[in-house]
């Protein structure tokens, strides 16, 4: 059972991070595509009056966490609460910038919320990125079934009494933005024609190749740093099946920048993502959160969760996951095609 | 400022009551836009279609707030209540995980069809996506509320092996008595305050003299749900709540009054300075009898007073619960009031002549939010000094690894950033409703988010 929820737990994040992700992107790249407001408006209307439904991910990943794993959820979100604070300011930040740009007109004002939505949406894939690399890396847990608290930094090692940050965390936090950037940028080129079109497509290969060095850098840090991990994900089907993602998505996304096919390049992007998900789920788990200090008293899965509880969630959640599905394909149908510059909405 | 978690609690009841005042006006716009959607997509009443381009644009803004607003509050389980998380998480985190999949997958999936889809859509399917907007935004409240319900008056599960509670009935969980009483009391008045939001932006056209159509018909049934709605809260749903709070929180309740003796003949006190050390009300106004009479169907009931139980069992903040409790309960008799005479003169033809009243409607509009706020106040506050009723404290719930300071740092944080939130709200809302409804729309591009800059509000 604790299986199946961490995958729902994992799976869940991914989507958040694949849908929501683009959105984010589109953000971390606004101002690199779009250099004029009128360009800048074609992009928000590229992401749709339904941004918001991607951001009802993180709700539901947070609420499966919390129905399946509340003790993971307590320890974790208690241990990283600064982080979690300014993440969820981030997020208030960028869906202010985001609705209000919608109903602005004066460019004065529309030209700061543009701004205000690349900053945010910056310090989003930062601090997403820094505290997956936190959870990859682990948190000072000194005792079995115990707390941890940790301070924004120590002497950055991130070995011992670590903090939120140091080399490893900030360098998996600068590969976020990244990879995040170019997804938004595929993304972008996807649903736009002309200028704005070229250029998405432009930053999205600059993009996915600064992401790829920062992949290669991130993969010997976490082999240097937890080389267990990587011996913990061969010893998984699941971790193969990722492998398996990733090299298919890296293909078809080289395909898709190579002979400039937008399409493939998106869909690679969405598995490379998803699968670097994949991977890192296989190579934990059990453990959701490790120790620095003591590797027995890392918190595991069934540790963290309530058993008893579990079976009649499952049932529930596949059944309301069929709707979700449904509005899903409803509307990416709905709102299917490019947007022109008359489609804007906020 | 003693207690470790004051902080913590201060944060968790600022943001919860900031974040409130959002969803009550979606949740009660709701069933409003259904029906206008459908009698614009059956009986081709133009009116109506204007009515809801006019207010989806209103909805839509309040939804993104409570969005942005809700995310932080699923968190702050983990962030700030670990220790509750710990404890009931397996069984309250089953709903808080069903509201966001079940209920709120649905509303956020429909809303940007809602405001932006009546030129993609035909008119049946607008109008199914208003019904998934208007399901959504209710099943979201009913996951909540029974999530807090069990807080209230905790069934349906049992203690695990360490001492952590675990789901033992599903059903009897979801369909907590309480739940049911609060879901009923909760919406009816989240119907008043969307039925007082939409009567007031009609007395706000009537009374400038400009949209006079749409103004009529925000009068309309803004007056007719109004009415409904305020005679609901009070009774049967507000009278079913007082019953279960006397059932199963007899403290709360005597706190609420303001009622520290026990014996017959319990008084209602209708204003008065509750004076917690001389356990007295100060300067009080009272009806005697009137509180033993309705707890009891008696005058001469006896009603059990905060001496009847151990000090250590008394709500924590008796003050502002009886003030909490007077302030919900005085403005729910005075919105009666207010649309009784409304219907009266709506009745008689006057609604849009007569300037007084329609002065009262306008600027009743804060007093729904006022009421609301306090209701939950009183109830959060009448389950004090208990996280989960009669099983769990709240000084047992809190984060012990995050210091006061972190807290009152994030606080900080919150009452800027929301304090900002607040007035681009009242900005971009105040905004819409002069620019105030597009009555001649011709069907296709013309509803753009942003008004062309040649377009002056036209108030």
């Amino acid at each position: 059972m604790c299986e199946i929820w961490f995958a729902i737990v994992c799976f869940m994040l991914t989507v958040f991070a694949l849908l929501d992700g683009w959105n984010i992107g589109a953000g971390i790249v606004h101002h690199a595509v779009g250099r004029d407001d009128a360009q800048r408006r074609l992009i928000i209307a590229a992401l749709g009056p339904y941004w918001s439904w991607h951001e009802v991910w993180l709700i539901g990943f947070g609420g499966v966490l919390f129905a399946a794993f509340p003790i993971a959820l307590a320890v974790a979100l208690s241990g990283f609460y600064l982080a979690v604070m300014m993440l969820l300011w981030a997020l208030i930040l960028r869906g202010m910038a985001l609705e209000i740009s919608g109903h602005l007109t004066d460019p004065m004002w529309r030209s700061f919320w543009d701004g205000v939505f690349t900053f945010g949406s910056v310090l989003l894939a930062l601090l997403i990125g820094i505290g997956l690399g936190n959870v990859v890396r682990g948190v000072p847990l000194a005792t079995s079934g115990g707390t941890f608290w940790m301070p924004l930094f120590t002497d950055f090692s991130p070995r011992g009494h670590v903090g939120l940050l140091d080399w490893f965390t900030v360098l998996t936090g600068v590969f976020t933005v990244a990879a995040l950037g170019a997804h938004g940028a595929a993304y972008i080129a996807l649903k736009t024609t002309g200028a704005v079109h070229a250029r998405a497509a432009q930053v999205a290969r600059r993009m996915w190749l600064l992401t790829a060095c920062l992949l290669v850098a991130v993969s010997i840090a976490t082999s240097v740093l937890r080389p267990s991990l990587f011996a913990h994900m061969l010893t998984n089907p699941v971790g193969w099946f990722g492998l398996a993602v990733i090299l298919s998505g890296g293909v078809t996304l080289v395909r898709g920048l190579l002979v400039v096919r937008e399409q493939a390049t998106f869909i690679g992007g969405c598995a490379l993502i998803a699968g670097l998900f994949i991977c890192g789920g296989a190579g934990t788990y059990p453990e959701m959160l490790h120790s620095t200090i003591d590797s027995t008293a890392s918190l595991t899965a069934p540790q963290a969760s309530i058993n008893a509880s579990l079976g009649i969630a499952l049932v529930w959640w596949s059944v309301s996951l069929i709707f979700v599905v449904a509005y899903f394909i409803y509307i990416m149908r709905t709102y299917a095609g490019k947007v022109h510059a008359a489609d804007e909405h906020g | 400022m003693d207690d470790p978690a004051f902080w913590h609690r201060l944060q968790f009841a600022f943001t919860i009551c900031y974040h409130y005042l959002f969803p009550q006006l979606t949740m009660g716009l709701a069933p409003l836009l259904v029906l206008w959607k459908w009698r614009a997509w059956r009986h081709n009443d133009m009116r109506y279609a204007t009515a809801v381009r006019f207010w989806a644009v209103i909805f839509g803004l309040n939804f993104t707030v409570g969005v942005v607003t809700g995310i932080p509050m699923e968190f702050q389980f983990g962030t700030n209540w670990a220790g509750f998380s710990r404890y009931a998480g397996g069984i309250i985190g089953q709903t808080l995980a069903m509201e966001g999949m079940i209920a709120f997958f649905l509303e956020s999936a429909f809303v940007g069809l809602l405001v932006w889809g009546e030129k993609r859509l035909t008119q049946r399917a607008h109008f199914f996506a208003v019904v998934g907007v208007a399901v959504g935004s209710w099943l979201s409240g009913y996951f909540i509320l029974v999530t807090n319900a069990f807080m209230q008056h905790p069934v349906g599960y049992a203690v695990g092996a360490n001492g952590d509670l675990v789901l033992a009935d599903v059903w009897a969980y979801l369909l907590n008595p309480w739940a049911l009483v609060l879901y009923l009391h909760n919406m009816t008045a989240a119907l008043v305050t969307g039925a007082f939001v939409v009567a007031a932006v009609g007395a706000f056209y009537a009374l400038r003299g400009v949209h006079r159509e749409q103004a009529r018909l925000y009068l309309h049934w803004g007056t007719a749900v109004g009415l409904l709605a305020a005679l609901a809260v009070a009774y049967p749903t507000g009278d079913l709540q007082a019953k279960m709070v006397a059932a199963h929180q007899p403290a709360a309740l005597a706190a609420m009054e303001g009622r520290f003796q026990s014996g017959p003949m319990a008084q209602i006190t209708l204003i008065g300075q509750p004076n917690v050390a001389e356990k007295r009300i100060d300067n009080a106004i009272e009806v005697p009898g009137a509180l033993s009479f309705l707890a009891t169907g008696s005058f001469h009931g006896e009603v059990r007073g905060l001496d009847a139980f151990p000090q250590t069992q008394w709500p924590t903040n008796i003050e502002l619960l009886y003030y909490a409790f007077h302030i919900m309960v005085g403005l729910g008799t005075s919105f009666i009031v207010l649309m009784a005479i409304a219907n009266l003169q709506r009745w008689r033809g006057r609604l849009l002549t007569c300037r007084p009243l329609l002065w009262a409607l306008m600027l009743a509009l804060p007093f729904p939010y006022i009421a609301t706020t306090a209701g939950w106040i009183t109830t959060e506050l009448g389950r004090q000094p208990w996280l989960v009723y009669g099983l769990f404290r709240t000084s047992q719930g809190v984060s012990t690894v995050v210091s006061p300071g972190n807290a009152l740092f994030s606080l900080m944080g919150f009452t800027g950033l929301y304090f900002l939130l607040g007035v681009l709200y009242l900005f971009l809302v105040g905004r819409e409703l002069l620019i105030g409804p597009r009555e001649n729309y011709s069907g296709a591009g013309t509803l753009l988010s942003g008004t062309p800059d040649n377009e002056v509000p036209h108030v």
